[in-house]
This record gives C-alpha cells, structure tokens and sequence, in this order.
C-alpha cells in the first residue's frame, strides 16, 4: 500500500509540473487567470495603491496589471496611500509620476481619492484627480453598499483633525468605516515601522466608533496585519517604491506580508464581508482573504 | 481648514493659568476670560510671536488676494504657478527677513523649554523616531523666507508635540528639519522663521 500510494503521488506531481511547464512556457501565469474575489455586480469593488509616485518603471508596471485586472474585476475607484508624486511636483511631475501610468483607468472613468505622504506638497489637494475637493483630510461615501471612508493627513495630526475626525466618525451611520491615511499605525517594517503615537491619538477613536478597516502606507512593503482589537490593519506602500527585504521576519504583527515585489490591492465589500486581493506588478496573486466587519 | 489662532488676548488669559505648570496647549482647550493681563514672561513672550504671526499672516493673505484665487480643484500648472507666484510676493515683501523676525529669541528659548518634557524618556525616544523617521533631510539650508526645496519630504509632527505648542492659523504648520523646528508656509512652499536645536 505505501509503495502503490508513492507511486500516484509520484504520478499526480509529475502531471501537474508539467501542466505547469506548458502554461509558463505559453506566457501564461497560472494565477493571473483568476480574480479570487465574489466580483458581483451590485457590491462594492475598489482598488489600494500606496508610495505610488516614482515616475519610474515599477510604479508603471503597477498600472498596467491594474488595468489588465480592471478588465476582470471593474473597480470605480481606487484610495491613494500617499507619496502620491516624489521629489519635484511641476506640471510634468503629474503627468509623468499619476496621469500616465494610470491613464487608461482614467481614461476609463475610474476616479481616485488620494490622502497625502509626507513627501506629497500641501497642495496637491487642489489637484482635480486627486478629488480632495482642496481639503487636507476628507470623508466620501462609496457608490454602493454602506461604506464611508475618511482619508486623514498623518503627517500633521492636530487636535483640529482629531476633533473633525470624531465628528465625522460619530455622524456616520454607515455599516462600513473605512479610515485611509500615510503613516502606518502597525507595521513590521524596518525603515519606519509601527506609529506609536500616531496609534495614541487614532485607534481609540476607530475602536470606539467602529471602524472595521484601516488602510496605510508609507513602508514600502506590503502587509496584512492581524487583526488588532477586531480591526483589520494593511500595508500598502509599494505601488511604486519597493525596500527588499525590509519585513522583519518573525514579526508577531503579520499575518503575511511581501517585500519582493511592488503590489496593488483589490477590494470588495458585499454586505458584512469584505473579500481581498493583493497582487504584483507582474501579475501574481500573493495574497487574499475576506474579513467580516465589526458590528 | 484649521481656526485660526485664537485671539491674543484669549491665548494670554490662558497662559496666565499655564505659568503655573500646565502646558499652553492643554491650557488653550480650557475656557479663559478674555481681556486678561498677562502676569508673567511666558505669556507677554507668547503674545509677541501670536502677534508677529498675525501679521505673516495678514500679509499673506493680502499678497494671496491679489492673485487669481485659486479653485478647488484645479490642474497642476495652477497650483504651480499660484504656489510659486505667492512664494515670490512673500519673499519679496519680506526681503530683509531675519532669522528671529517672528520666533524671538524668548520665543526660541520657550520652544525648547515647551518641548523638553516631551523629548524625555522612551516616549520622547518615539516621537523623536517619528520626526526624524529615517527620511534625510540633510540637503535643506534653514534660511529665513527661503523656499522649502521641493524634492525633500516634510517631517511628521507628532500629535504630543502639537499641544505643546500654539495652535497656528491654515496658513503656516509647524514642521521639522533635523532637529529644527520651522515654521512652513504650505501654500507658498516656504520657510518664514524657525527655531534651531528645539529639541535635543
């Protein structure tokens, strides 16, 4: 019996590499067939980008999968971590580093709302694209299901803010909060790494008023952290920059995470469940999940 | 977007009471009478750089007014030439600008004096991470009225840190350069003022 389930394990592994020689071989990669989300037509879907604005190839690289992704998965709308255009930020700096490499998305009517990095000009806020409205710290509810998101400035977190924050938090009756900034409250980096004090000052308030979703960047990796006080914490600030190897290994904070590559994130949110993608900017899905909200 | 400054006379009334150990900020949340005299150095100095900021302020928006306003969401090329175009009618108004014009040498020593309990210990260890936060800036020359250089990102304040300091009108923000702490004026891109080794 153990010779003869050898020898069918031996088979079955012998198939399937070379199924998997003959679809690499093709150009094909296995997983960029499949969007391992619910895709349905009346939930919501989004994109996540972060540390995007490099102008270089990586961040262009990055658009181009968004764009192949959108043809299998619609998302009207992508939320910007920050670090939105790096270094200098003349006219051609907007064009270069966020109207060309997202130009099909524009061009396909996908909007996105950006909340600044610390290397980001006060005054990209006044940048139509960017749908700020001309406002540092803003809040939009999304085209479907009951979702309010609050995109927050993290790099100037005064009582001003705090105090519009709870406001807004406490008026919002939607199911969903969702709370997008730069700075990342819990990160396993090694460049920059968690926030204390910024989590100080923020999480009591989305523990408080429900918040079941926060969003940062500013590392430039990608994580998932594992839930903390049943909010569900990601990194993503790798949509243009990329620090190899800058996860600490061991971490007790992940629950995976990737710094090999440069990545963009893919949501949907049906009823209570949000459903995840995190995918390279050569196509691979490296990670996804879903999450139920907090009630 | 953010208040501006609370009125001389109010911040005074409140120092008055944080001249007896609580820090002005905190003090500034509380309710003060206005019209208060100020009883003791910290608010007479605190008066003065309200008043000094006034009056960036004032000017500010003066040269703002006569430029195209800028709308609310607008293309890039605007944003430039509104940002630089301010820019260069500050700095002009301001040629003679002087380190010390609006952070007075008792405004600096206060600085540092307000900040010093907030830079002791572990806590002080992570805000002081958080400043500096491993992003050079080494290639920004502190000059009085001089142009923030575009290709440097600006420092993280701390939310610990800004109640320790005066609440600021939208039109400046605090912000560091190593251990410098300047005023930024974001919508021209530049540095009025600023107070060096404002924490150790």
């Amino acid at each position: 019996m153990p010779v003869r389930r050898s020898r069918r394990s031996l088979a079955v592994f012998l198939v399937a590499g070379a199924l998997a020689v003959i679809v690499c071989r093709a150009g094909a990669q296995p997983q960029q067939a499949q969007v391992s989300l619910p895709n349905k037509p009346n939930s919501l879907h989004f994109a996540v980008i972060g540390d995007n604005g490099t102008g270089d190839e990586r961040q262009y690289s990055v658009g181009e999968q968004m764009t192949k992704w959108y043809d299998r998965f619609q998302f009207p709308f992508v939320v910007m971590m920050g670090d939105n255009i790096y270094g200098s930020d003349r006219p051609q700096d907007f064009v270069k580093k966020f109207e060309s490499p997202y130009k099909a998305l524009l061009d396909k009517g996908v909007k996105f709302y950006a909340s600044l990095g610390n290397h980001d000009s006060r005054e990209q806020r006044f940048y139509k694209l960017y749908n700020m409205e001309g406002k540092l710290y803003y809040t939009f509810k999304a085209p479907k299901e009951d979702v309010r998101f609050f995109a927050l400035e993290s790099t100037y977190m005064d009582q001003d803010q705090l105090k519009w924050l709870e406001d807004e938090l406490t008026k919002s009756s939607e199911k969903w909060k969702i709370a997008f900034f730069h700075h990342p409250l819990y990160s396993s980096a090694g460049t920059h790494g968690s926030q204390l004090k910024l989590r100080a000052v923020l999480e009591p308030l989305f523990i408080k008023y429900n918040v079941s979703l926060v969003l940062n960047g500013h590392d430039h990796t990608y994580e998932r952290i594992k839930p903390q006080n049943g909010i569900l914490f990601f990194v993503e600030g790798s949509g243009g920059q990329l620090r190899k190897g800058d996860l600490r290994k061991g971490s007790p904070l992940t629950a995976a995470g990737n710094d090999r590559d440069c990545t963009f994130m893919l949501m949907e949110i049906d009823g209570d469940t949000l459903t995840y993608n995190t995918i390279t900017g050569s196509g691979s899905l490296i990670d996804s999940g879903t999450f139920q909200r907090r009630k | 977007m953010l208040p501006v400054i609370a009125s001389a006379a109010a911040l005074v009334a409140v120092l008055v009471v944080s001249a007896q150990g609580a820090s002005p900020a905190a003090q500034q949340r509380k309710s003060a009478p206005a019209g208060s005299t100020p009883t003791n150095s910290s608010a007479a100095v605190l008066k003065e750089f309200v008043d000094r900021v006034d009056k960036y302020v004032e000017l500010h928006k003066k040269l703002e007014g006569t430029l195209p306003s800028l709308p609310k969401q607008t293309d890039p090329k605007q944003i430039d030439t509104h940002e630089r175009a301010l820019g260069k009618l500050i700095q002009a108004q301001r040629a003679g600008a002087k380190q010390g014009d609006i952070f007075t040498p008792a405004m600096q020593r206060l600085v540092r004096s307000l900040l010093a309990p907030v830079f002791r210990g572990k806590e002080g260890a992570q805000i002081r991470a958080e400043i500096l936060d491993n992003e050079y800036k080494g290639s920004v020359k502190l000059a009085p009225n001089a142009r923030y250089p575009d290709d440097v990102p600006i420092s993280t304040v701390p939310p610990q840190v800004l109640n320790e300091l005066p609440k600021l009108p939208e039109e400046l923000e605090y912000r560091f350069v190593r251990n410098a702490m300047i005023l930024f004026d974001p919508h021209a891109h530049l540095i009025p003022d600023y107070v060096e080794r404002a924490f150790q």
